[in-house]
């Protein structure tokens, strides 16, 4: 009897784990031509905008279990374009994202903060040039269906507490220290 | 000295814009030649915006210049002068002129080609002229480098003649222009 109690509730238990992921947040897939991860920094007073043309995605968001809902974006350093080709490659270089020896920025989030009427804070960490820094996202979820999610975000990050701008570059009069991140994210399941 | 530019000599307006660009312009070519040879570094950057904002400023004061000269009699030359003489001396202040607003242009144009929008002096951002472009750039930059070049022989012209006529000639023509 006693053994049969014990067997009974080991399998419980197994059925509720096999069916915990069921439970869990689902998983999207980035839809690259509908996302795009774009930035904002000040030259000489005057805004210069750029993109991370290749980011990948870990996603798994439900509005409605923000517990089990995290995410990953990987960004490739190497895709950064802004003004002209001059600027891009100088972005590449040692001074800057140092592309060779820093390929890539990580964004993960694990705790999400309803706001308000579909808007969201994603609160997690930033890595650029293996520093790591808590960074607050905040977000739209412009679109919540079964099949499709559409978001819309940004936050603002202080370039030279990355290491973004070596040397004579981590000086902020030319090039502002403050650099605005926005991102559209289209995603299918 | 009048405000007002009289038959013999320019008015305190005019002497004020003609000196003022004097040293606005000369400074934007050395500057403009100086950073252009520098290697990309933030202190380069810093001379191009303020390249960028004192050629807008040029831009600014030439049309307000421009419009104090056609409410203006200008002084007549003194009647020893031959007429080719008046006339290339009227072709090189025009092409003086011509050239303060073709170099503002052309270098908005380098930079908007750049993606880069310039600002005036922190107050406000002036629009791209065009999209981000390398090629266009190129040929922009290449105009931009010409006519600083054709400015800089114009403004040797002009000023060869103003002190030709002041210790050759020994005439009133620059002591006009003099505050």
């Amino acid at each position: 009897m006693k053994v049969r109690v014990i067997s009974q509730s080991i399998i419980v238990a197994a059925l509720f784990c096999l069916s915990a992921p069921v439970f869990a947040a689902p998983t999207w897939k980035i839809i690259p031509a509908d996302s795009s991860l774009t930035f904002t920094a000040t030259q000489n007073n005057a805004p210069i905008t750029g993109s991370f043309k290749k980011f990948t995605g870990n996603i798994q968001f439900d509005p409605a279990d923000l517990k089990s809902s995290r995410v990953e974006i990987d960004v490739d350093i190497a895709s950064v374009t802004a003004g002209d080709s001059q600027v891009a490659d100088t972005l590449k270089t040692k001074d800057w994202f140092n592309v060779t020896v820093f390929p890539h920025a990580v964004f993960k989030a694990t705790d999400f903060v309803k706001t308000g009427d579909k808007k969201y804070e994603a609160k997690g960490v930033l890595t650029i040039r293996a520093k790591t820094i808590p960074m607050v996202l905040v977000f739209n979820l412009d679109d919540y269906a079964a099949n499709k999610a559409h978001a819309t975000g940004s936050t603002t990050l202080q370039r030279t507490q990355f290491g973004v701008g070596q040397g004579d570059w981590s000086k902020t009069d030319a090039i502002k220290d403050d650099v605005r991140v926005d991102f559209i994210i289209s995603a299918t399941k | 000295m009048r405000i007002k530019n009289t038959n013999d000599r320019y008015g305190i307006v005019a002497v004020t814009f003609h000196w003022l660009m004097a040293l606005l312009v000369i400074g934007l070519l050395c500057v403009g030649l100086y950073m252009t040879s520098l290697k990309i570094s933030a202190q380069k950057l810093q001379l191009y915006g303020w390249h960028k904002e004192f050629g807008l400023l040029v831009l600014f004061l030439v049309i307000i210049r421009l419009s104090w000269r056609f409410i203006n009699i200008n002084p007549t030359l003194p009647s020893s002068i031959p007429a080719w003489q008046r006339f290339i001396a009227h072709a090189v202040q025009w092409a003086l002129l011509g050239f303060m607003i073709a170099m503002p242009i052309t270098g908005w144009l380098v930079t908007s080609a750049a993606g880069l929008a310039p600002s005036f002096f922190g107050l406000f951002v002036l629009p791209t002229l065009v999209a981000p472009d390398d090629h266009l750039r190129h040929v922009f930059a290449d105009m931009h480098e010409w006519i600083a070049y054709g400015l800089i022989a114009t403004i040797c012209a002009h000023v060869g003649a103003a002190l030709k006529h002041h210790f050759i000639d020994k005439d009133d023509v620059l002591r006009r222009m003099l505050p």
